[in-house]
């Protein structure tokens, strides 16, 4: 057998990056037993859903910097609840020191996910439809209501960057955090970027690139196929010539896999 | 009120300077006060269209550097009393173009009453270009039905609707008008050349006028003559359209159709 071989079967692991979907938690408070009555209710509400879900905890709403201690009996009462704190979120300078007194890792601001999470209140309430959630978000989750402090961003965030001009030959357009929807053409040489989905109602001649922060569950739609590049998550694929099936048609394009997909949209 | 309207394409040798030569030609016939300048510093032209190379004293140059009064520099057409040529500096370059002195020749253009005042743009985006389109309320983009004319005219499209005062101000952009030139009826039957809607589909604007390829042009070019001038020419008549057109008329397009020919004509082989 040759060494290389033999290197290859004695691997103990590999070591793999990709993008993580991560809850996370603001405190407002660090008393252990107003954190645990709260978290308590909401996991009762959707056990499924919360037990033992991977959570960052944001710091940034505190008014004074947690002590080591302080914060150990918080995430102690987290767990309780029945979630579990895997990282503390970056954000005040202080962060650093109390996660490794912690040793617990920090993790990167990571952008507010392009639709709202889902957030649950302990009594039932009336349905209010928000802006921008999917109507079919997951079947059987209760709806989505804007209210409470953790998890749900303070002011609610336009749906999309919407362009409703031709973009042309040289220009770039790029939506942070968000999807982008162009109501018009794009033109060949143009280049349509979103860190969520890409939405083009019209012909799309140039380049378009979704998840551009790494979201490979973001796609790219358009109404007439003639793209000279698509790409989601820095997946990509040049098009020399238009498939037959894809010319000029609504297509769609995904990672299934780390492999790009395309196809026609109905 | 002065207009502004400035000639771009993106692309080289597509027609600019013709056009800004004989639709200048075209509003000053109809009565209009119009001075047209000429922003391709170095590599100047609109003199030598416009017939009066020879009277070049003070250019557009030595207007912004102060060196001479801007009536000093303006060149009366000789056969249109109501046009006026700004010449651009042949030994001097784009450099010598600061966005101050343009505005203040532009005004004090305005200030003197005329109705229309004619950018002759370079071709490329660079300072000579930016600085032709940059104070414009309306843009006349020519456009040959050809891939590479296209591409650089949606860039220069691009650019107008960003790049201007009138876009940064917020007050509505720059008008565009696209002028298609060399067009040949032909070449289209024949599935050679882009046709009228090709274009339009691709830069999604409909256009002023249509421009057929002609000889006239050179002969034109040649005689110091602009081509509208020339009543024996169908470009003449075509931008004569073109100029109705900009002036609000409604007129229909012509010379896009191949011309049918005549039962003798196919007969003896016209």
């Amino acid at each position: 057998m040759s060494r290389a071989a033999a290197a290859t079967e004695d691997i103990a692991l590999e070591i793999r990056f990709g993008p993580l979907d991560l809850a996370q938690v603001r405190l407002r408070t660090l008393d252990p037993g107003a954190v645990l009555d709260e978290l308590t209710g909401r996991v009762a509400t959707a056990p499924r859903f919360f037990d033992r879900t991977a959570v960052g905890l944001d710091l940034s709403l505190l008014d004074k910097e947690p002590q080591p201690d302080e914060l150990r009996a918080v995430v102690e009462a987290i767990r309780r609840a029945g979630m579990l704190p895997v990282g503390l979120v970056n954000g005040p300078p202080y962060v650093e020191a109390v996660a490794r007194a912690l040793e617990l890792p920090t993790l990167a601001q990571f952008r507010p996910p392009t639709r709202p999470p889902p957030v649950l209140q302990a009594a039932p309430a009336a349905p209010a439809a928000l802006p921008g959630a999917p109507s079919g978000a997951s079947a059987g989750a209760p709806l989505p209501t804007p209210s409470a402090p953790v998890s749900a961003p303070s002011q609610p965030e336009p749906p999309a960057l919407l362009h409703h001009q031709p973009v042309r030959s040289g220009q770039r357009l790029y939506a942070r955090n968000k999807d982008l929807v162009v109501t018009a053409a794009v033109g060949a040489g143009a280049e349509v970027m979103a860190d969520g989905c890409v939405h083009v109602y019209g012909p799309l001649r140039g380049r378009a690139m979704a998840g551009a922060h790494g979201d490979a569950t973001a796609r790219v739609f358009c109404q007439e196929f003639r793209a000279e590049l698509v790409s989601v998550a820095g997946v990509f694929r040049v098009f020399e010539t238009l498939p037959a099936e894809l010319a000029g048609r609504p297509v769609q394009a995904w990672l299934e896999e780390n492999d790009l997909r395309l196809a026609p949209i109905g | 009120m002065a207009e502004i309207i400035v000639v771009t394409s993106g692309k080289g040798g597509v027609g600019k300077t013709t056009t800004s030569a004989s639709i200048a030609c075209g509003l000053a016939r109809r009565g209009k006060r119009v001075a047209v300048i000429d922003f391709d510093i170095g590599l100047r032209n609109l003199d030598l269209i416009m017939g009066c190379e020879r009277r070049v004293v003070y250019d557009f140059v030595n207007v912004i550097h102060g060196e001479c009064t801007l009536k000093q520099a303006l060149i009366r057409d000789k056969r249109l009393d109501s046009l006026y040529v700004l010449a651009a500096s042949q030994t001097r370059d784009k450099d010598a173009l600061t966005a101050d002195g343009v505005q203040r020749v532009l005004q004090e253009l305005t200030d003197d009453g005329f109705d229309f005042i004619l950018c002759d743009s370079p071709a490329g985006i660079e300072k000579g270009a930016h600085l032709a389109m940059y104070f414009a309320d309306r843009a006349i983009v020519v456009v040959n039905p050809e891939v590479s004319s296209v591409r650089d005219s949606d860039r220069i499209l691009g650019l107008l609707a960003s790049k201007t005062k009138r876009a940064e101000n917020g007050h509505g952009g720059v008008r565009e008008h696209l002028l298609l030139t060399r067009y040949s009826p032909r070449r289209v039957a024949t599935g050679e050349m882009m046709s009228v809607a090709d274009v339009k589909e691709i830069l999604g604007l409909d256009v002023v006028g249509v421009i057929p390829e002609s000889a006239d042009v050179l002969t034109a070019s040649n005689a110091g003559m602009p081509v509208i001038l020339n009543e024996q020419s169908i470009v003449a008549r075509a931008y004569e359209d073109a100029v109705g057109r900009l002036l609000g008329e409604t007129i229909p397009l012509r010379y896009i159709e191949e011309p049918k020919k005549g039962f003798f004509a196919r007969l003896f082989g016209g």
